[in-house]
């Protein structure tokens, strides 16, 4: 698999030192399960981060204190942990079934599609047991997450040769390609592949003919189409919207 | 000199993490308490000045993941203080998102894997030691204004637009010391 579309370093570079938004965040974990290059990438920048990290000047604050109490909280931790050790141990081998079954429905509900793993706090059962919302005959999406700040984290699943109505948005909007493909006037997007747009960009995407898309889509602010379809559409988006002012 | 010097020291660190997996030893611990919680105070601190109680719950926690994880850092595959960065990074974004103004569903649990990689992979490991020694190396000489944004965004936890609106620079100056810093590093290769 061949990536074409990377985010740019200046991203990777916030998410290695967590300074990014745990919404962006999603979108480079999603891409780097997929990216040997910015794994690797990010495997560099995460050891500068290391290096950095020794050289904090230290200040001389009385860590003695603290000390005794971490080494308190320790034991107590231990005790209540040896006390209940049966306990826990039954639950753990509960917990371990109770994985196995899960992930063994997971394949056999889909069979092509593989969550990636930095998705699966929102999509623990597979793509199909998603609520999806449909846009239009071809177009579905379901919300993932939604941020008091008004970001959103969603799935479009697009039919295969459909297109979806041209938009625009107020904030910065990041695409990554999970299944399928689609392409606009810029290119062809593949699985992999990061694409960000700001709100400048007014693009009509169109899914390729051989197989339907799947993509996370990240939104800083919500989508507003300006097609024809503007009156039917923006009511539902505002749904998806509840601290939007539009 | 330096750098020997700090390997050297590194080793007895690495030393003693293979006594709290092995032997639960306290002292040990104990050892280790003493060298990097200031560190991760100053970390915490950098980010939120004057949050010394934040500072303190963060340092405890992650205390408390290396005496719980031991058995799982491998000193092959990242550097200690690599291994305990990303411990910090992630207790300090978990911190701020459960008592933030903002608070967030989204666990960092899924986002940010292990640096230990779970399949071991010795040329890998070999090309880590070496991007390790050269990230060292340069780092020291790299010029004061790219050091302090670097610092900004990693230990400030900083956006780089964060950081240009703090520095009173554009966006543009801030994203090339950056990408000037990462190139000498040899981080950055232009695709
Ligand atoms: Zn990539």
């Amino acid at each position: 698999m061949t990536i074409h579309y990377h985010p740019s370093i200046e991203m990777l570079t916030d998410y290695a030192a967590g300074s990014l938004s745990l919404t962006h965040s999603m979108s480079i974990a999603t891409h780097i399960e997929q990216c040997q290059e910015c794994q690797q990438q990010i495997r560099k920048l995460t050891t500068l981060g290391g290096q950095l990290f020794t050289q904090t000047t230290t200040e001389d604050a009385n860590i003695v204190d603290l000390k005794a109490s971490f080494f308190d909280k320790l034991r107590e931790q231990d005790r209540s942990e040896s006390m209940s050790s049966t306990v826990k141990e039954q639950g753990r081998r509960d917990q371990s079934t109770d994985h196995m079954t899960s992930e063994e429905t997971l394949l056999s509900w889909e069979q092509d599609y593989q969550v990636p793993k930095s998705l699966r706090q929102f999509v623990p059962f597979g793509y199909d047991k998603l609520k999806w919302m449909p846009l239009s005959p071809s177009v579905k999406i379901a919300t993932l997450c939604q941020e008091e700040g008004g970001a959103q984290v969603a799935l479009t699943r697009i039919k295969a040769g459909a297109s979806i109505p041209t938009h625009t948005h107020t904030g910065d909007e990041i695409t990554l390609v999970l299944e399928g493909a689609f392409s606009d006037k810029s290119g062809i997007y593949r699985q992999g592949d990061f694409i960000t747009r700001d709100a400048s960009h007014k693009h009509k995407p169109m899914v390729t003919k051989d197989a339907e898309c799947i993509c996370l889509t990240v939104l800083d602010a919500p989508i507003e189409f300006t097609g024809w379809l503007t009156r039917l559409f923006n009511p539902i988006m505002r749904r998806y919207h509840p601290h939007s002012n539009h | 000199m330096d750098t020997v010097k700090q390997i050297d020291s590194d080793d007895h660190m690495v030393q003693d993490m293979l006594a709290i997996s092995q032997n639960r030893d306290q002292e040990a611990l104990n050892r280790l308490f003493d060298h990097y919680v200031p560190k991760i105070r100053a970390f915490c601190l950098a980010a939120q000045p004057g949050a010394n109680l934040m500072a303190d719950d963060i340092a405890q926690e992650v205390m408390i993941r290396v005496w719980r994880k031991a058995h799982t850092y491998k000193p092959e595959t990242a550097s200690l203080n690599t291994w305990i960065f990303t411990l910090a990074r992630n207790a300090r974004i978990d911190y701020l998102r459960k008592n933030s103004r903002h608070q967030s569903n989204i666990d960092p649990e899924y986002l940010w894997r292990d640096v230990i990689d779970e399949n071991a992979d010795p040329f890998k490991d070999a090309q880590q030691k070496r991007d390790q020694e050269r990230i060292q190396i340069g780092l020291a000489k790299l010029p004061q204004d790219q050091q302090q944004v670097l610092a900004k965004v990693y230990l400030e936890g900083k956006t780089h637009k964060e950081a240009a609106e703090e520095l009173s620079l554009p966006l543009g100056t801030i994203k090339s010391r950056v990408r000037l810093a990462l190139h000498k590093l040899t981080i950055y290769i232009k695709r």
